[in-house]
């Protein structure tokens, strides 16, 4: 009798296995199909506005019973590969954030054309480009994000300089000799606390330099075979000055540091960076984006006008590869999250993103900085994102070791101009 | 009858791990191998034949990282040893409730994860670490992860940190397997501490120098979590380790034909030199049955 057990309980031991291998084989799509309910999977790529997204999507759920939209979120570095995990697994989402014209350009043959969307009509020009590919537009610019030298007012203030008169880079140059003079009455450590520690912004600030070479235009930028760095000087004589009077080591000042520590605390006047830290710097001092912040332009391509990077880091692509009536409803939402009040409240004020259309009025952008880009980018007084439209891979694995090669001393400039411009032909060509 | 049976739920047995095997390592590495022969940037590829392997020969980044790895786990995988058996004598003297708490102690690195233990190590070297220059005006504790020198030393700092603790519970177990007599003996001949561990615990512990060996060498070959935290490859890129090379071959680039021969090759050497090291040790081993 106990030996039959025995022999039993080794089958019912079996069954747990089976169980997992069966569960395993499941068929995901099965799941998806409950009665008539369209799903719509957004794929999103800005960890810090997914809780804002996911509430946007539950409002549009609950208008349309329907709809079931769900945000997926892979970001911080990680977002494109995790977007390209999505595709090889063949279950691509609906709706996708997409960084840049390289990203569109890669998943071209899946994105739907954008142009019957009614928020197409909406958006500024300039944006547009970066999402034609061979003449037809397969993305909606998602915002605008700008940056440059993000500088505290107080401090300048302080200094007894006025940012309106700095007209050219020697007014510039000036500007910081006087602060570095009077570090210990500012009670500052240094005048710059450039990240020196982080990839992307070497690759932010080099679009201060490249945009101009490439007419400030992403296209040309995107389409280019090879970059010879024309205002090469004027990148050198910037980074000669910001390396003379930054925290050191340069190399291990990073983004945590240089923000959240230094800046906001005063003990520097000023940082490389973009109005994506405005979040974050309000929920550290709900006072300082107000009262102290303020953004300077950049003298990239010529002493008389100084510019901002401004452009579209992200946009939105919807899968064609999908049921008619699943597409209609994912172009709904896209039109609904940019023209509807309700989208419009929660991207310019919760999301506290830059709106990439026209005619919203200036002053309801939620602070200066941001505003000041949004100014810029209807002027059209602004240099392009060249910056995304490097080659794959460049600048994490030339620019930015190259430029930290420099900065360290351990080459010189005209090594960084030569090896990086060879690093660009040779990765653009594979 | 009864062995067929047997045989039967032996199979049955066997089939669902075997399935696992075979779908999660036997299919995907043959893929990969037949990937690196292509031009795959993971969504479109072509057959390029032996291109890719033409041309690993000539990344010198590639190299770079190559050696990098190589000096990385030749003085960690000894320093990892040395210090492994160094704990694992202190705790298994005989001093009683001492001795369980060290051996807590030193294993505790090795439970916290790589990514944590480098975000912390990260905060060590640049703060704690200026701070104390600040106080002694001493340059020594400047920037060591901005420097590739002291960067990779502090990688092997961190690397020991955390892999000692868990090789010195090898060496334990190993040493509490040595029977006393033999010691005792030694001891009754006049044996003093060192030359007992010379003559009698170094040779009995040769498996265990297999098992640790072998362990260290394939944990610092394959090191990428510590790598990423700690440095992500900085300053520019000397501190990338073969692992992190290939990451970025795949992900950044999106070259994943080549990143594939890169593994490939990597994979290679790393088989030769565990098969090599696994064939030296174990003929030292002394048989004591």
């Amino acid at each position: 009798m106990k030996q039959k057990w025995g022999k039993k309980l080794k089958y019912f031991l079996l069954a747990p296995f089976l169980f997992i291998l069966l569960v395993g084989c499941n068929d995901q799509n099965s799941t998806d199909s409950s009665e008539g309910v369209k799903e719509i999977e957004f794929f999103n790529q800005k960890p810090e506005i997914s809780r804002q997204l996911e509430e946007l999507a539950n409002t549009y759920s609950e208008e349309h019973e329907d709809v079931n939209i769900t945000i997926t979120t892979i970001g911080s570095g990680e977002g494109a590969a995790g977007l390209q995990a999505k595709f090889t697994s063949g279950n691509p989402p609906e709706i996708m954030m997409l960084g840049g014209t390289s990203e569109i350009d890669r998943y071209q043959d899946t994105l739907l054309e954008v142009n019957d969307l009614e928020v197409t009509d909406t958006i500024m020009e300039d944006l547009l480009e970066g999402a034609l590919i061979d003449d037809s537009l397969l993305a909606i610019p998602m915002n605008v994000e700008g940056f440059g030298w993000m500088y505290n007012k107080e401090i300048f203030k302080k200094a007894g300089i006025d940012p309106d008169s700095i007209k050219t880079f020697d007014d510039f140059k000036e500007a910081v000799e006087q602060l570095d003079s009077q570090k210990e009455d500012l009670d500052i450590q240094e005048v710059f606390a450039f990240s020196g520690a982080e990839d992307y912004i070497a690759n932010q600030f080099s679009a201060h330099f490249t945009s101009p070479e490439f007419d400030h235009s992403i296209l040309e930028a995107y389409e280019a075979s090879e970059l010879n760095w024309e205002y090469g000087d004027r990148m050198k004589a910037y980074t000669d000055l910001f390396n003379q009077y930054n925290v050191q080591p340069i190399l291990g000042v990073n983004y945590s540091q240089s923000v959240e520590e230094l800046f906001i605390n005063n003990q520097v006047a000023m940082v490389h960076q973009g109005n994506w830290i405005v979040p974050t710097l309000n929920g550290i001092d709900s006072d300082f984006v107000d009262e102290k912040l303020g953004i300077l332009p950049v003298f990239g391509e010529e002493d008389e006008s100084a510019k901002i990077v401004a452009g579209a880091p992200w946009y939105i692509g919807i899968n064609s590869d999908i049921d008619e009536d699943v597409k209609e409803v994912a172009m709904d939402f896209v039109d609904w999250m940019y023209l509807s009040d309700t989208g419009q409240e929660v991207l310019v004020h919760q999301m506290q993103l830059i709106p990439p259309q026209e005619g919203y009025d200036v002053e309801s952008i939620t602070d200066p900085v941001s505003q000041k880009i949004y100014e810029e980018m209807l002027n059209e007084n602004t240099s392009a994102m060249a910056h995304n439209q490097y080659p794959d891979g460049w600048f994490q694995l030339v620019l930015f070791p190259e430029f930290q090669r420099y900065l360290d001393g351990y080459s010189t400039w005209e090594e960084f101009e030569k090896n990086t411009s060879e690093g660009f032909k040779e990765m653009r060509e594979q | 009858m009864n062995t067929k049976k047997e045989n039967l739920s032996y199979w049955l047995f066997l089939i669902p791990s075997l399935i696992a095997v075979i779908t999660v390592i036997l299919i995907p590495l043959l893929y990969g191998i037949y990937t690196s022969f292509t031009n795959s940037d993971g969504f479109n590829m072509d057959f390029v034949g032996l291109e890719n392997y033409q041309q690993l020969f000539s990344d010198s980044q590639f190299i770079e990282s190559m050696w990098f790895t190589l000096k990385f786990a030749f003085v960690a995988v000894i320093g990892v040893n040395v210090i492994g058996l160094g704990f694992a004598l202190i705790v298994t003297q005989k001093l009683g409730k001492v001795t369980t708490f060290f051996r807590t102690l030193f294993f505790t690195p090795n439970l916290i994860g790589g990514l944590i233990l480098g975000f912390i190590w990260q905060f060590i070297f640049n703060r704690a670490f200026v701070g104390i220059a600040e106080m002694t005006n001493l340059d020594f504790f400047n920037g060591w992860l901005s420097d590739p020198t002291t960067a990779y030393w502090g990688m092997i700092i961190v690397f020991l940190w955390q892999m000692s603790g868990y090789i010195m519970l090898i060496y334990i177990a190993f040493l509490s397997k040595i029977p006393y007599e033999f010691i005792e003996s030694a001891q009754l001949d006049g044996a003093n501490a060192f030359q007992t561990f010379i003559y009698i615990k170094l040779p009995l512990l040769a498996p265990a120098f297999t098992v640790s060996l072998f362990l260290t060498l394939a944990n610092a070959f394959k090191v990428y979590d510590l790598n990423l935290a700690l440095t992500s490859g900085g300053p520019f890129r000397s501190s990338e380790m073969v692992a992190m090379n290939i990451y970025n071959t795949a992900f950044l680039q999106y070259k994943q034909g080549y990143a594939q021969a890169k593994g490939v090759v990597f994979l290679v050497i790393i088989i030769l030199i565990s098969v090599a090291q696994i064939y030296f040790t174990r003929q030292r081993e002394v048989d004591l049955s």
